[in-house]
């Protein structure tokens, strides 16, 4: 599948949400843990050798499950093949609760659903639509009926 | 680079729900005619297929960061994608119809995670406005009050969400003049304001028959109701239960600025604990039930 490779790049150039070097395996057998600078942006999660300018890689954060695994690690896995997990090993268990957190934020679909949750709330309170003003109220992906899918951190156990 | 590339051909078909389909004609890269493909956007990603019904996309624009324009071209209905950086690609388009042609740039140039951001905490600030005037207690009063502020405020948030999307997305003049168009038979006229583009929607919205009455009617009905009910019945340890009996979310902390850098506000945490409560209770449903079995 083709995609727009320096444009992606130049994302992960981007101000991050989150960053901070963290050991990673992959999710194949035989994947070991190396150090990685793991940078958080928008719905995307870039992995770089540290010091290096190119990322080694990036993981589009939508469709996933994260989970905490031990005290300080975690994992991020796809909801197509969920047997397979990338982990990633933290220095606290703080820090690892901060990247659970930050990355289920991370998704378009959150974002979708915090919004419709406002808009509904806002409407409830007050009658109006607050999208209106915006001239947004019709779109699809705004519909009440698009967003309240309530989950816990992985939709296909519902 | 590497991509979850398997992942995310799967994000393109799998059930969240699409915010556009549509076929469009896209210019290839090396052979530079254009292909009528089967595009579907969701959040900002768009993805292209051969064919309506073909199982995988031949590809994927991440459109973060894109400004999306009119353009000049022998094509009728052409618009492009452009981004900022270094020997970026533009990727250019055309449309079937005039009104396709708009309706796929409005929804390009809203494709964002900072457009959706931006609107989220605007939201967010705005149900924390509410939330603290119907806790000062003057429930009849507050609403005229809060129509009167929110039409003041309105004006400059019209502005600022403006500019706002001007830095990342195209903003609407932007759309309807692209710097490079000499072409005089571009569409859209220049000065086009945000009440035009209202009217313009409410059109166009006409077709896809999805309004916000609909919804309308489920809330006094009450199903949101419930649902909120749930979720402060869960969650609810005292916390939010306000004394005149507006019983409302727990309100967001007051944040500063709104720094497309920090992670998703504090504030959010009140959207998000409920979201987690009503997972643990369905988590917990769940465990009674399978043991019931």
């Amino acid at each position: 599948m083709r995609f727009n490779e320096k444009e992606l790049v130049s994302l992960s150039r981007q101000p991050s949400e989150k960053a901070a070097e963290l050991g990673m395996r992959g999710p194949k057998k035989g994947d070991v843990v190396k150090k990685r600078l793991v940078k958080l942006v928008v719905n995307f999660l870039f992995y770089f050798r540290t010091d290096e300018e190119e990322p080694i890689g990036a993981l589009l954060l939508e469709q996933c499950r994260v989970e905490k695994e031990d005290s300080q690690t975690f994992s991020i896995a796809f909801l197509d093949e969920a047997e397979k997990k990338y982990l990633f090993e933290c220095d606290s268990e703080e820090q690892c609760g901060e990247w659970i957190d930050c990355i289920i934020k991370a998704s378009y679909e959150f974002m979708r659903k915090n919004l419709i949750f406002y808009r509904t709330e806002i409407h409830r309170l007050t009658g109006k639509d607050p999208l209106e003003q915006y001239g947004i109220s019709d779109e699809t992906r705004f519909q009440v009926s698009n967003g309240l899918q309530l989950m816990t951190r992985d939709t296909s156990s519902l | 680079m590497k991509l979850n590339e398997r992942s995310v051909a799967h994000y393109a078909t799998c059930d969240s729900p699409p915010d556009k389909t549509g076929f469009l004609f896209k210019k290839g890269e090396r052979n530079t005619a254009y292909h009528r493909r089967w595009f579907v956007l969701k959040g900002n990603m768009l993805f292209y297929f051969e064919e309506r019904d073909s199982r995988e996309p031949i590809g994927v624009i991440v459109l973060e960061g894109c400004t999306v324009e009119l353009c000049e071209s022998a094509e009728e209905f052409a618009f492009a994608i452009k981004f900022d950086c270094a020997k970026a690609r533009v990727y250019k388009m055309a449309a079937e119809n005039h009104a396709a042609m708009e309706s796929w740039v409005k929804a390009l140039s809203r494709a964002s995670f900072d457009y959706m951001r931006l609107v989220v905490k605007e939201l967010e600030r705005q149900l924390e406005e509410i939330q603290e005037a119907a806790g000062a207690g003057c429930v009849g009063a507050g609403v005229g009050g809060l129509q009167a502020r929110s039409k003041t405020s309105r004006r400059n948030q019209v502005a600022r969400s403006r500019s706002g999307v001007s830095s990342s997305s195209s903003s609407l003049s932007s759309v309807s003049s692209s710097s490079s168009a000499t072409n005089t038979s571009v569409p859209i006229a220049g000065q086009k304001s945000l009440q035009d583009e209202g009217q313009l929607i409410s059109e166009c919205s006409k077709e896809n028959g999805i309004t916000w009455s609909k919804p309308q009617a489920a809330l006094a009905n009450g199903s949101v109701e419930t649902a909120c009910v749930a979720w402060e019945a869960c969650g609810d340890s005292g916390n939010n239960t306000v004394s005149d009996g507006v019983r409302a979310p727990p309100v967001p902390p007051r944040r500063r600025g709104a720094s497309l850098e920090s992670p998703v506000s504090p504030g959010t945490s009140c959207f998000s604990k409920l979201h987690d409560w009503y997972g643990k209770e369905v988590e917990e449903l769940r465990v009674q039930w399978l043991q019931g079995q």
